[in-house]
């Protein structure tokens, strides 16, 4: 994992929240709850035990009913990082230091930005961090669940209900792919699917391999990699892709695909770009 | 289960590299993939899981095996059950010499008759073979009902040397063991001289070639002193050249320094032999070699050196002086014949009244007869004596089987053991001065030389009795090229004649006594220009045949098919 490229990629980004209230602690993002920030919210009548100091007197003046203000809270949304810890993510060592740097970046860029980050590492033994405790967790993350995330997920504590929610994976997995992007996207304003692959997962080279491994589970297929089968391997990956796509968006969700084998400037320039927008700013 | 082509198992050998293919594929380094469900096309059912996948490379490993397998049980032609019914070929092949005789192609009678057998063999699908080799006394070369390729191998490795001899008591033994399948395959070098002899079940493929040829027919050898005689007659079949070169070779005896070699030119009459005569001194073994042609093997002998065993004769004492001097007479020009040995096996002769082996002399009442004489004909001791215008005086009868008689009197005489008596009394006889005398005497010598122990002969040919004097209460073996056999029977014993050529020593209890030499010669086996290429079918088919023999069995196929199928699934594509 190059932390530097990550260093100095974080203070130029920012997270691209959805742009509806948000839930958190006190901060500077629009929440969903009424609070106590000056952007008005709504009106209704009184209840007995409301804060008498929300009571708009004008209104209760022009019409004789005690009516309310109801202000906005101005909170600090949570941003989740949830990194998938199987060990197709390690298939090569650029692949995993790829998910690695993305899952970090976001949480670098949350926490610049005054969200408060937490990571979640779906591994064989889930892993959770918040905050500073993020990149150390990174440090030694290992991608070593024999099952894929939709298994994964299980073992995690429960998702809570967030602003954002960023799920590194590299999403090559049979799975009922619409409910797994309704579940990941359940409480959370906004969902980014970060898809890494790897080189070999975009395009495999051949050669003379004669058995296939799969990496989670270990099962074998007997098969030369000859042009008709990489042929129909591109033909099921690109209907995959489809099928994944069209499932995080009816999560409301973005799926960005980040191929390993290019840098995280370039990542972020190119294929992050709905994710980290430039800038900075919140 | 049982194989009609047992060569066929050695195509399991393909299991070896199969196995190692195998073991080499398991070695070569996995491809990990991120998605191994992108590899293969997604299937209706539910996945048989890692489980199944994981045993993916060993199933196929056994169906090939299987396959493997299937193949090789179809090419060794295996049967089961009534399939597994025996096919029994009995091969009877000619064991005389002249299956050895080249044809104009450089092969012999016998090769081509092996090549045949071996067809014979894969035609019938015979899964039992019987070979017998015909001959004065037949012989099992493999089985009875051996396995195909052990009888071939069998009947590589015979050479026909036997003499001439009548095939229809081989063939009728041949027909019995065929047993109900009847497939008799006789294989010679000859049409039958008539085929409706020839047992109905037999088929008769004869193979071979006329030629012409030049053949030793004898080759004698006596050694007298230091010096050995050799003589050979040599004879022409066919339209051979008129004159070969005899090649004899010396080998240098106990004392001396070197053996001789000589070339002898020998002209051919166009019927009859020519006979050659050489003589050597201090001479070891004697090789004598016709130039090659197209039976090879009846031009070349070998005589090793045969002493003369002399006949020791004494005289006992009390023999009158007219019958000592008709003896001595006799004895002086006896060939053969040492006078005045005394060992035990002296031909003694005596005075009427004693022990003496022979007793010459009459007693009591003397008659003299002129004739008529009757003698016991053909007894060996009377060949060619002739009484005529003798004068024999005689006395009384003496004891034992009459031989010659005249009237009421017995002039000779010979009791269960041997001995013979000659009743005459010389003084009043012309008997001596007659040749019938020496003529007699000499019989008794020979008949003497013929009970002594060993071989009466030294050198016999192809198919002649083996004859063999055995003294009472001993133990004899005979050795020979075949091995080793006792000698049962004491005195004179005929033996079959040898089934080949070589060297036989008989041997008194581990002791050796004497030996012989059988000679590779036969004048009816040298004589090729009636040989000929026919094939006689069967007068009468066996039992199954006349169901057809069955073919290969198909459910190796079957299996074969399946466990390629099953393999093909398998190890199928996505």
């Amino acid at each position: 994992m190059d932390e530097a490229a990550v260093a100095r990629l974080v203070p130029g980004l920012a997270l691209a929240l959805p742009r509806v209230p948000h839930r958190g602690r006190v901060g500077e993002v629009r929440a969903t709850s009424a609070g106590s920030s000056l952007e008005l919210h709504d009106f209704r009548a009184y209840q007995p035990g409301d804060d008498l100091r929300q009571v708009d007197w004008n209104a209760v003046a022009r019409t004789g009913d005690l009516i309310l203000r109801i202000r906005q809270d101005e909170v600090s949304p949570r941003v989740e990082v949830v990194l998938d810890g199987s060990r197709s993510m390690a298939l090569s060592p650029r692949k995993a230091a790829c998910a690695r740097e993305v899952a970090l970046l976001a949480a670098e860029v949350a926490a610049r930005q005054g969200l408060s980050p937490t990571l979640m590492v779906a591994g064989a033994r889930p892993e959770r961090a918040q905050g500073n405790a993020c990149r150390a967790a990174l440090q030694v993350a290992e991608f070593d669940a024999r099952d894929d995330l939709s298994a994964s997920l299980g073992r995690l504590p429960p998702l809570r209900p967030c602003g954002l929610r960023v799920v590194v994976s590299d999403f090559l997995f049979e799975a009922d792919l619409p409910a797994l992007c309704s579940r990941l996207s359940r409480g959370a304003s906004g969902l980014f699917l970060a898809q890494v692959l790897d080189a070999e997962d975009l395009d495999p080279s051949g050669g003379e391999g004669a058995r296939l491994v799969d990496a989670e589970s270990g099962a074998a297929l007997e098969e030369l990699l000859t042009e008709d089968v990489l042929a129909a391997y591109s033909r099921r990956f690109a209907e995959h892709q489809r099928g994944l796509r069209a499932a995080a968006m009816r999560a409301r969700g973005t799926l960005v695909t980040a191929p390993a084998s290019e840098s995280l400037a370039a990542l972020v320039a190119g294929p992050l770009r709905p994710l980290f927008l430039a800038g900075g700013g919140a | 289960m049982s194989f009609g082509f047992p060569w066929g198992l050695l195509a399991l050998g393909a299991l070896a590299p199969l196995v190692a293919a195998y073991f080499l594929r398991r070695r070569q380094k996995p491809v990990v993939v991120s998605a191994l469900f992108l590899w293969r096309t997604p299937r209706p059912r539910a996945e048989a899981g890692p489980r199944f996948e994981r045993f993916t490379r060993e199933a196929s490993l056994l169906l090939e095996a299987l396959a493997v397998v299937a193949v090789a049980l179809f090419l060794a032609d295996v049967r089961l059950g009534e399939t597994a019914r025996t096919r029994h070929l009995v091969l009877v092949v000619d064991g005389s010499l002249s299956m050895s005789a080249r044809g104009p192609d450089g092969v012999t009678v016998l090769e081509k008759a092996r090549q045949e057998a071996a067809r014979r063999v894969e035609e019938v699908d015979a899964t039992l073979v019987t070979v017998l080799a015909s001959g004065l006394a037949p012989r099992v070369l493999a089985g009875p009902e051996a396995e195909p390729s052990r009888a071939l191998a069998a009947l590589e490795s015979f050479h026909a040397q036997g003499s001439d001899h009548d095939p229809m008591p081989t063939l009728i033994w041949a027909q019995e063991l065929a047993g109900a399948a009847r497939r008799v395959v006789f294989l010679t070098d000859v049409a039958p001289e008539n085929a409706a002899l020839v047992p109905e079940s037999v088929r008769w493929m004869a193979l071979g070639t006329g030629r012409d040829n030049v053949a030793l027919v004898s080759a004698q050898r006596r050694d007298e002193g230091n010096t050995a005689t050799v003589t050979l007659r040599v004879a022409r079949f066919g339209a051979g050249p008129q004159e070969v070169e005899a090649r004899v070779r010396a080998q240098p005896g106990p004392g001396a320094k070197q053996g001789t070699e000589r070339v002898e030119r020998v002209r051919l009459p166009d019927e009859g032999t020519a006979t050659v005569r050489l003589t050597f001194q201090g001479a070891g073994e004697v090789e004598v070699s016709l130039p090659d042609d197209a039976l090879p093997e009846d031009g070349r002998v070998r005589l090793p050196p045969a002493p003369l065993r002399p006949v020791a004769v004494g005289i006992a004492e009390g023999l009158a002086a007219p019958e000592r001097q008709a003896v001595e007479r006799f004895l002086a020009v006896a060939p053969e014949v040492e006078k005045g040995a005394s060992t035990g096996e002296t031909l003694l002769i005596g005075p009427r009244g004693t022990d003496a082996r022979v007793t010459v002399g009459a007693a009591g009442t003397l008659r003299t007869f002129l004739g008529p004489f009757f003698s016991e004909k053909g007894h060996p001791l009377l060949d060619d004596v002739q009484l005529a215008g003798v004068r024999w005086t005689a006395g009384d009868n003496p004891p034992g089987r009459p031989l010659v008689t005249a009237g009421e009197a017995v002039l000779v005489s010979e009791e269960e053991g041997g001995r013979v008596h000659l009743n005459v009394d010389l003084t009043r006889s012309n008997v001596q001065r007659v040749t019938a005398w020496p003529v007699l005497l000499g019989n008794v010598v020979r008949e003497a030389r013929r009970t002594r122990e060993g071989f009466p002969r030294r050198q016999l040919t192809l198919g002649e009795p083996l004859p063999v004097v055995t003294v009472p209460g001993a133990r004899y073996t005979l050795v020979g090229p075949e091995g080793r056999r006792p000698v049962f029977g004491a005195g004179a014993v005929d033996l079959p004649p040898p089934s080949g050529p070589g060297r036989y020593v008989l041997e008194r209890d581990g002791d050796e006594v004497d030996t012989a030499e059988v000679l590779a010669l036969d004048a009816r086996e040298s004589d090729l220009r009636g040989r000929g290429a026919v094939d006689v079918a069967a007068r009468e088919a066996g039992d199954d045949e006349e169901h057809g023999a069955p073919g290969r069995a198909r459910w190796p196929l079957v299996l074969l098919l399946a466990a390629l199928v099953a393999d093909f699934y398998v190890t199928r594509r996505v």
